[in-house]
């Protein structure tokens, strides 16, 4: 089970919006958060995935999150940022439409998914709650084609989802 | 989060695996031609033997630093046996050849074993070192000979024992003994010695330099130089010249007189006299002719005798592990992708440059400056062209360096099958990226181990089909424009297209329907489907399917491709075609629709003003005639699916792209420039997208995909190709061959 949930330790979370709805990432995981540049479109590539960008000499492969996770579309604008992850040696960057802030929570703040009801979703971590605001915690990993299927299957060794866990 | 490591060990190991990994290839590249020179007749070289012990030796000293237990056992055993092999104290049967093949795999093993990828072969290890003291226990000591001339004990004492044994050779094949004696003034040892060499080597070998102790001045030294020679004592004096060096006979001893014992056999020389050779080469002498051999003499009429300098083989072995011997610094291939980065960041900044300069130059008032800035961009666009090809060399390097091991292999495997298999290797200087070199080693592996397993049939057969009891295998690369080109030929029953096809239905892999439409060639293509031929490999049948659709895979990874071209009988042979270089590409530029795009060169024919009232639609595809010959056309904006630009362009080109003999046209909007560009690869992320080997940055900022030719041609020729009825005669052959 998640380190997160179970040692009792608070952790920063990247806070940014989709469709005007609230999300956070483990900060850890983000390696920069960097303006959307000119993205070339990859042909015959996976529907969420935009194309590839270039940021300082190195080949961004961008997805656009919204896409990835079914939420309504939006048109790329100034608040709009690309966040960077490193993942075995490729860089791998998800669109966004503003980032927020960065947020401290403790375990007791942060519910399992399962409290979201519907369809498990492998990116699914949890929900956190901000006084009267809700954020939706994920794991932007098994979003990433190719890496799905590993993340599913060995479900508990890798990421372990609260409320989810391994079938 | 990653463990946190110490970084210098780590480094230690990596230059230790590297390090040790080029003794062991070294050793068997060295065996190999030990092998040679002992099926041609001529005896092992002593040289190749010395090369050979000195790796060992080495090995030993590097696997004691790091606690490699069974690499230093072995390598300390092995070098016992090479130590004998060397002094002639053993003969090199084919059995002890054998035993050094089974060390270099071994080895091999070893090495991985230390890297856990795989288990360590003890019971093997234990198997060959007690074969190997099973053959040092033959070893045959024999001394008697020297003793029967008039050498003193005290000369025959300090003799290391490859002199000695060089002195037991040399007595053994008939020559005569001389001995030398000369004073040197010791201001002038050095250049005296060394003419004196020069005066001895047309006409003799020498063994051995060493001081008299007689004399008594202080100012010069008493030498006494044993030379061996087919020559008499006269024309050894005329070759000296000089009245200063006294030369007279050894002769055999007085047999009436007493027997002087043996000689003690000293490993190290006792005595650290003034004699330092300037000359500190080993001696390659003519091959020894053992005892229990036939006297090899008559082969070689002329007494081969070019270097006279002794080193004494005891200190050889004490100076390897100290001194590092070659000019070469081994670099971690990433290092040299992180400056081929770095040099495609500053091409970003030449492009910046260029675009300031010109800016200044438009201005009148900045319009010298601008010049001057101009002239500045050149010399250093010219300097970072240097850099680029001096990088890219620095990746490069021989196909030979796969080709040697591939040369144990097909021992192995002929061994194995009890086959005879002469390899014939042409073009292993061809230079080719390092990394496809580290990529190309298994496919060619499975190639070869293929041509030996099922093309090349077992002696019986081969008689009976008239052909020579020694199969061919023949590897031969050359450079062809951008391309490496290999080829693995054998000379083998071939593939029997019927019995190909006849397989590829049985096991689903084709319909009956299609399997009617395939022509003679198709057919033997589908040994590269995937799935094919997986399993009942030892059939009669001549199909070769171990792995070839991972060959081919491999190879299109590499942005290659490969062509199968077997005829029953006569052999086969296949092609592999591969960029030189995945680090830097030529390409053209061009856009379809609003995108740009980049075809490298290395896969273009040309491009011309493409005219859409050519295209004809044969089959539900676009084909024309190009040039007199029909080629396949694609539409690049419909296979890309790409979002019209907003103005349509008027005329369109048409960009003729080829990669082996398959050639197909593609239609595109603009064609913009040539230019060289830094690839990058496309992540795993886009690891489900086929078409693009990869993608540049182009200096504006903007990103642009460069397309994988071999790929898009496969992807729009092969379906049609499995539909043109070519032989119809084939479908009514099934189930012959098989």
């Amino acid at each position: 089970m998640s380190a997160l949930i179970h040692d009792g330790e608070r952790s920063d979370h990247l806070v940014f919006a989709l469709a005007g709805e609230l999300y956070a990432v483990a900060l850890e995981s983000i390696h920069e958060i960097v303006k959307v540049g000119p993205i070339t479109r990859v042909p015959r590539a996976r529907a969420d995935i935009l194309g590839v960008m270039g940021v300082r000499g190195r080949l961004v492969t961008v997805l656009d999150l919204r896409r990835s996770i079914q939420v309504q579309d939006a048109p790329i604008d100034a608040r709009s940022r690309v966040l960077l992850l490193q993942v075995d040696e490729e860089d791998v960057g998800f669109l966004v439409e503003e980032v927020r802030e960065v947020e401290r929570f403790t375990p007791s703040q942060i519910e399992p998914a399962s409290v979201l009801g519907g369809i498990e979703r492998p990116y699914l971590r949890g929900v956190a709650r901000r006084g009267p605001e809700m954020l939706v915690l994920i794991d932007l990993l098994p979003i990433l084609p190719g890496r799905e299927g590993s993340a599913l299957n060995v479900g508990g060794q890798g990421h372990s989802y609260p409320g989810g866990g391994a079938p | 989060m990653a463990e946190r490591r110490d970084d210098a060990p780590d480094k230690a190991r990596e230059e230790f695996f590297s390090e040790a990994s080029e003794l062991v290839d070294g050793f068997g590249r060295h065996l190999l031609a030990l092998e040679e020179s002992v099926e041609s007749g001529h005896g092992p070289d002593p040289e190749t033997l010395n090369d050979i012990f000195r790796g060992v030796h080495t090995l030993k000293g590097l696997s004691g630093l790091f606690g490699a237990a069974t690499l230093s056992g072995l390598s300390h055993e092995l070098e016992n046996l090479l130590d004998d092999l060397r002094l002639g104290r053993i003969p090199l049967s084919t059995a002890v050849l054998d035993l050094l093949f089974d060390a270099v795999e071994l080895y091999g093993r070893i090495l991985s074993a230390l890297k856990g990828e795989q288990a360590e072969p003890r019971e093997e290890v234990l198997t060959l070192l007690a074969s190997l003291a099973a053959v040092s226990n033959e070893r045959s000591g024999n001394v008697a000979f020297i003793a029967e001339y008039e050498l003193a004990p005290e000369t025959l004492g300090v003799l290391t024992e490859y002199e000695e044994h060089r002195l037991r050779s040399n007595l053994q094949a008939g020559l005569a003994l001389y001995r030398l004696k000369a004073k040197f003034p010791l201001a002038t040892i050095d250049s005296a010695l060394e003419e004196l060499k020069l005066r001895v080597r047309p006409v003799g070998e020498i063994i051995t330099y060493l001081p008299t102790g007689d004399g008594g001045d202080l100012d010069a030294i008493d030498l006494e130089i044993l030379v061996a020679s087919r020559s008499a004592a006269a024309e050894l004096r005329q070759a000296v010249d000089s009245d200063a060096v006294l030369v007279e006979e050894v002769k055999k001893r007085d047999l009436s007189q007493a027997r002087t014992p043996p000689a003690p056999r000293v490993s190290e020389r006792t005595d650290d006299s003034a004699i330092d050779l300037p000359d500190g080469r080993e001696t390659p002498s003519p091959p020894a002719a053992d005892e229990d051999e036939p006297p090899h003499v008559s082969m070689h009429p002329a007494p081969q005798v070019h270097e006279a300098a002794v080193m004494p083989a005891a200190a050889a072995g004490r100076d390897i592990s100290l001194r590092s011997v070659t000019q070469t610094v081994r670099v971690d291939i990433r290092k040299l992708d992180r400056l081929m980065n770095a040099l495609g960041e500053l091409s970003l900044v030449r492009g910046a440059l260029l675009r300031y300069a010109e800016k200044l130059r438009s201005e009148p008032a900045t319009r010298r400056l601008g010049m001057d800035l101009l002239g500045v961009h050149r010399a250093f666009e010219r300097q970072l062209a240097q850099m680029q090809s001096g990088i890219l060399e620095v990746r490069m390097v021989p196909l030979g360096q796969v080709f040697d091991k591939l040369a144990r292999i097909v021992r192995q495997v002929s061994r194995e099958q009890n086959k005879s298999v002469h390899f014939v290797v042409t073009g292993g200087e061809t230079e080719i990226d390092k990394l496809i070199v580290e990529e190309l080693s298994d496919p060619l592996l499975h190639m070869i181990r293929n041509a030996i397993d099922h093309g090349i049939e077992p002696i019986p057969e081969r008689a009976a089909a008239g052909k020579p009891d020694t199969g061919t295998v023949a590897l031969n690369a050359y450079q062809q424009g951008n391309h490496v080109v290999i080829e693995v030929e054998d000379d083998g029953r071939g593939i029997d297209p019927h019995a190909v096809l006849h397989k590829a239905v049985t096991m689903g892999l084709v319909s009956m329907e299609d399997a009617k439409s395939f022509s003679l060639e198709e057919a033997v293509s589908l040994v590269f489907m995937q799935g094919f031929s997986t399993r009942d490999t030892a059939t009669a049948m001549s199909g070769r399917g171990i792995g070839m659709d991972i060959v081919k895979t491999r190879i299109a990874k590499l942005g290659g491709l490969v062509d199968i071209v077997s005829e029953v009988q006569i052999g086969t042979k296949i092609t592999l075609t591969l960029p030189v270089t995945l680090a830097i590409v030529g390409v053209l530029t061009f856009v379809v629709e609003a995108t740009v795009y980049c075809m490298p060169l290395s896969s273009m024919e040309e491009a011309v003003v493409f005219d859409a009232a050519l295209v004809r639609e044969v089959d539900g595809r676009e084909v024309m005639t190009h040039r007199g010959v029909t080629l396949p056309v694609v539409r690049l904006a419909r296979l890309f699916s790409e979002p019209p630009a907003p103005q349509r362009a008027t005329k369109q080109f048409l960009i003729v792209a080829r990669v082996g003999t398959r050639r197909l046209g593609m239609v595109v909007d603009r064609l913009i420039e040539q230019q060289d560009v830094v690839i990058k690869a496309l992540g795993r992320t886009l690891g489900h997208v086929r078409g693009f080997a990869g993608a540049t940055d182009l200096g504006d900022q903007r990103v642009a995909l460069i397309l994988d030719v071999p790929s898009l041609i496969e992807e729009c020729l092969t379906a049609a190709e499995g539909r043109r009825a070519n032989d119809a005669s084939l479908a009514f052959r099934f189930g012959e061959g098989s």
